[in-house]
């Protein structure tokens, strides 16, 4: 099983979301953001960044990310992301689509774009919808597994922007599971944390 | 009056507050500071502090005392949020409700105090049909305290208590109080009715007789 970090801002989501047992158990460490700097990361396989984290703090551990993944580390972001600090990070803010499901005859606007990755053994595309905030644009050689129906990426894996793996997502379930709204980001979670432990990335 | 440098509210540097930095209402009316600048600045001016829902909370306990003394020289806080560590005096943690049917976010207000009035409770409860953005669940509220707006058991989703410090602490168990506009319902009072009753509570709390 690979040895997750979680980053913590100390906000009241994300106290619940990476407390509660059930995803708990697969993380080795959570790390609270304003120690980041000073944190020793060799055990680690993989730091997960939950979204709506403190952008100062999010500049200032830039550098000690990319390095981490240049490593052969796996890095996971959570939500939008204004504040360009993912390697090769390409983020296009959108309207957020809060409605859509209660208009006749919704659609989500999300494709399942690779349907072979593991990641769907542990979880569907329903699990992944609620709303989107914005796409990514990923750079040429990425795997996009989630996207808007214009291409835009809602969730990628990148093997090429460093010697490790980016895994990123405009998803922010840690957020909505932590604040008590929206079921499907429980079931996300569900599946998403024990891919992340064991799965095939 | 009490001017805008008077008033703080704390800015978490996340994603979702982006607006908030250019936003003419916040901008007009208060001050942002960076959360992590609040152990660094110069209070003694300083009469209200507003603290947001995705504020690190971690941080506020390591600075309870700070927090304390501030109450204690007769000064105003504003939490809304999720309480889940000690930092806010006399304050319990946040329990969330348990939900079987959407009519068990619905809300009661018990007293406006101003923050509320004109206000349509069914607006708090439901958005565009769907309930439970205004509140999920509760505070447990100190000795004395006066609850504005309960769920159906009568849990205290805000309160506001006068008597924990010598100052006064308003806590809401929910969103931002403070960013009810523009949805062209009758909680767009919330935010501009909140900072008129900020400044009459600086007023009272000025005069010795916090408001009743």
């Amino acid at each position: 099983m690979r040895k997750i970090a979680v980053i913590m801002s100390g906000n009241a989501p994300h106290n619940r979301t990476f407390n509660e047992p059930k995803f708990n158990k697969y993380i080795t460490q959570l790390i609270y953001f304003p120690e980041f700097e000073q944190t020793v990361l060799e055990e680690f396989d993989v730091l997960l960044f939950p979204s709506q984290l403190n952008e100062k703090l999010l500049m200032r551990a830039a550098n000690k990310v990319r390095s981490f993944a240049n490593n052969g580390g796996i890095v996971v972001a959570f939500g939008p992301q204004p504040w360009e600090w993912l390697p090769n990070q390409k983020w296009e803010e959108r309207e957020t689509n809060f409605w859509w499901w209660l208009e006749k005859g919704a659609k989500s606007g999300l494709v399942l774009a690779a349907p072979h990755y593991d990641l769907f053994n542990y979880l569907t595309l329903t699990d992944a919808t609620w709303h989107q905030h914005g796409v990514f644009w990923p750079p040429n050689g990425a795997e996009k597994l989630i996207t808007t129906e214009d291409g835009g990426a809602v969730m990628y894996v990148d093997k090429v922007s460093t010697k490790g793996t980016l895994i990123i997502t405009t998803l922010d379930p840690d957020y909505h599971f932590g604040a008590y709204f929206m079921p499907a980001t429980e079931r996300f979670l569900d599946g998403f944390i024990p891919w992340l432990a064991e799965g095939k990335i | 009056m009490t001017t805008k440098e008077e008033i703080l509210i704390l800015d978490p540097g996340n994603a979702f507050g982006l607006e908030r930095r250019t936003n003419p209402f916040i901008n007009d009316n208060m001050t942002l500071i960076d959360q992590y600048d609040l152990d660094k600045t110069d209070l003694s001016s300083i009469q209200a502090l507003i603290i947001p829902e995705f504020v690190d909370q971690r941080f506020l306990a390591i600075h309870k005392g700070l927090i304390e003394q501030f109450l204690n020289d007769e000064k105003l806080i504003v939490f809304c949020g999720h309480l889940y560590i000690d930092w806010l005096p006399g304050a319990s943690h946040f329990i969330p409700k348990t939900i079987n049917h959407h009519s068990d976010y619905a809300l009661t207000i018990i007293k406006d105090q101003g923050i509320f009035a004109g206000v349509d409770p069914d607006d708090m409860t439901y958005n565009k049909g769907v309930s439970g953005f205004f509140a999920r669940g509760h505070h447990p509220i100190p000795t004395d305290a006066e609850v504005l707006v309960t769920l159906p058991n009568n849990e205290p989703v805000t309160y506001i208590d006068r008597n924990t410090t010598k100052g006064t602490i308003l806590a809401h168990a929910g969103k931002d109080l403070i960013w009810y506009y523009k949805q062209n319902k009758t909680t767009d009072r919330i935010s501009e009715q909140l900072l008129q009753w900020i400044h009459s509570e600086i007023n009272a709390l000025h005069q010795g007789s916090k408001n009743i």
